[in-house]
């Protein structure tokens, strides 16, 4: 479609930019003090935003001359991105950490991040993947680097712009070699001059994969790109970190489904699983072997911490694994699993998080010492913490459960040389079990008992409530969940 | 001629940038930027992008090299601090370069890039304008968002008052 034309199925983009100017221009003018409104702004913004997203045509097409696409599945990652977007900025009025800062920034940038990210999810052309990359990566620098009188929230953004300039170079690399194999920017060019080109290009094609692998990679944290990870979601503020735990790695696994399913596969179709075999190389085992070595260094790593938060960092490093373990299947059951972990994975990982920020409210720590007899002091808090810890382990009935079993039986109907992904899978699993309940041991089992009991503020409990009830609720009732992403599963494909 | 010209370009480029990587003194690795960028500029204009070119001379070395250079100068005692570049496992490292040299190198001379002939070179700014608001307008102004954001970031990290 045209520039003007695709105007009116830009709404949604168009909204949070006015509410990013907004915000920008109502902190002018309000003191310090007050700088909380401005998230009022954004809240309100992204509620109009969603309505906007609920609202829009249900075509399927693509935007500003093949720019960016239109579909259900960009919709989903949206409509996911907003979600979790709204649940961090009420938070983030809660979370103590910032009491001494401006928030009017902080909640500006955040409305550039949704940008960003809803970009990240609906792009199909090299130059605007790249350009939505970055606004998503310089923005989370800020972000991480916010809390400019504690050292570690600098060490923080000053490694995340290390390592992100670092991998987003190298991922240029690989673009570049893409460009020069084919003469285009866009995917579905792209896929068609790969598809006529022959063996003698086999090395530089693997040269451009692996080295785009390294900025995407470097986006869902996975092993070897994960180096960032612990030092900068320990650093950051937690709202951040919970943050950065959900929506970029959605819309970095939306960015990844999309280039290898539209680029080196049949054009989106996802006719089978043999997808990916167009190069000689084995791209299957490579992603599987990344996968393995991501949930594996995940979980081994978060057993020796000693911070629940840099546990929890870790905890996501190996939740980019589980993920990943369905993408060299690559059928529609895989991208159909790793869309219901997400969504699963969303409710309990920012739910985690919010109880570590109430407790850091409280006690001013976020080591296990802090929670010893925790459950019994603050029992909500308590029981909320270990159903977000049975959760992220997988035992039912919680969403983590639904989640894990999608993307075990995704694997298992892929073919017999997929089992030995899910036998590890499933041995990470039993490990993991060992450090999530370590939390609640110590919440319940150690500590002297205190009579006084201890509620959260209101709006804490709320928002607790809020990602608990969809924990409890999908795993015993999962229909909507499934049902949504069903319905999402529609990629633009364009024949040339 | 056109030939030695870019050989002579491309050596100065790279040379001027392991100076850059090399040296231990910031000033000096300043200074030797600006070969570097100069050298860029001019493989720019052998690519025919001379558009390109002329704001790489503008942008980099006007306005960043001597942002940079003010840096240096302004900040307090740090043109006598000495960087030290004594980086771990140089041994691994460079074992690692040699191979990743040889394998791009391979790639480079083996894979049948997409050759296009030759345009009579013309001016570039009317096309590159054309593209820029019609092509590429989405991007074009998401990257204006991402300079405020970028904008609005340096202003709060540099800024007194937290």
């Amino acid at each position: 479609m045209t520039n003007l034309q695709s105007l009116d199925l830009f709404w949604p983009e168009l909204i949070i930019t006015v509410v990013i100017l907004t915000a920008l221009i109502v902190d002018l003018c309000i003191e310090k003090s007050k700088s909380d409104v401005v998230g009022w702004v954004l809240v309100i913004g992204l509620l109009i935003t969603a309505i906007a997203i609920w609202n829009q045509d249900k075509t399927t097409t693509t935007l500003f001359t093949d720019m960016i696409v239109l579909d259900p599945f960009a919709t989903f990652f949206k409509l996911l991105i907003i979600l979790s977007t709204l649940l961090v900025a009420v938070v983030s009025w809660q979370n103590n950490e910032l009491d001494e800062y401006r928030k009017g920034e902080y909640f500006t940038l955040l409305g550039i991040l949704v940008l960003g990210l809803f970009l990240m999810a609906s792009s199909i052309d090299l130059i605007m993947v790249y350009i939505s990359i970055e606004v998503v990566s310089i923005m989370s620098f800020i972000l991480a680097g916010y809390l400019k009188l504690d050292t570690r929230s600098n060490e923080a953004g000053l490694k995340y712009v290390v390592y992100g300039a670092f991998s987003s170079g190298i991922m240029l690399f690989g673009l570049s070699i893409l460009f020069g194999l084919t003469g285009s920017t866009n995917y579905f060019i792209i896929q068609k001059s790969l598809a006529g080109l022959d063996g003698s290009a086999s090395a530089a094609l693997v040269m451009a994969l692996l080295m785009i692998l390294a900025g995407f990679g470097y986006k869902i944290s996975a092993v070897p790109f994960h180096f960032w990870t612990p030092d900068v979601y320990e650093g950051a503020p937690t709202t951040i970190t919970a943050y950065l735990s959900v929506a970029p790695k959605a819309a970095g696994f939306a960015i990844i489904i999309r280039f290898f399913h539209q680029v080196f596969a049949d054009g989106g179709a996802l006719a089978d699983a043999e997808s990916l075999s167009m190069t000689d190389v084995p791209w299957p085992e490579i992603i599987g072997i990344l996968a393995v070595a991501t949930m594996t260094l995940g979980n081994l790593v978060a057993i020796q911490q000693e911070s629940i938060k840099r546990m929890l960092a870790y905890s996501s490093v190996a939740h980019a694994g589980y993920m990943m373990l369905a993408l060299p299947v690559l059928s529609i059951q895989t991208v159909y699993a790793i869309m219901v972990y997400l969504v699963m994975y969303l409710f309990m990982n920012l739910g985690a998080f919010f109880v570590v920020i109430t407790v850091k409210n409280k006690t001013g720590g976020e080591t296990f010492d802090d929670y010893r007899g925790l459950g019994w002091e603050m029992p909500f808090i308590g029981v909320v913490m270990t159903l977000f810890m049975l959760s992220l382990t997988g035992l039912p009935p919680t969403a983590g459960f639904i989640g894990k079993f999608y993307i075990f039986s995704a694997l298992i109907s892929g073919g017999s040389q997929y089992y030995w992904l899910a036998i590890v899978g499933g041995i990470n699993s039993v490990i993991s079990l060992y450090y999530y309940f370590h939390v609640v041991k110590v919440m319940f089992l150690e500590g002297e008992r205190k009579e006084t009991l201890v509620q959260p503020p209101e709006v804490m409990s709320g928002v607790l409530l809020a990602t608990a009830i969809p924990v409890f609720l999908f795993g015993i009732y999962w229909n909507p969940v499934v049902n949504w992403v069903q319905n999402s599963l529609i990629f633009y494909v364009q024949t040339m | 001629m056109a030939d030695y010209t870019f050989w002579l370009i491309a050596a100065i480029t790279v040379i001027s940038a392991a100076f850059v990587v090399l040296n231990n003194q910031l000033v000096y690795s300043a200074v030797a930027l600006l070969f570097t960028l100069f050298g860029v500029a001019g493989l720019y204009v052998f690519l025919w992008a001379d558009f390109i070119a002329g704001v790489q001379l503008l942008v980099y070395v006007g306005g960043i090299l001597v942002l940079i250079i003010f840096g240096i100068m302004l900040t307090n005692r740090i043109s006598s601090v000495r960087i030290s570049h004594k980086s771990v496992q140089q041994g691994v490292g460079g074992a690692v370069i040699i191979w990743l040299f040889i394998f791009l190198s391979i790639v480079i001379l083996k894979t049948p890039w997409l050759n296009q002939t030759a345009m009579e070179p013309a001016s570039s700014v009317a096309q590159v304008g054309k593209l820029l608001l019609m092509k590429y307008l989405l991007p074009f102004e998401v990257i204006s968002v991402l300079l405020l954001g970028a904008l609005i970031g340096a202003a709060t990290l540099s800024r007194e008052d937290p």
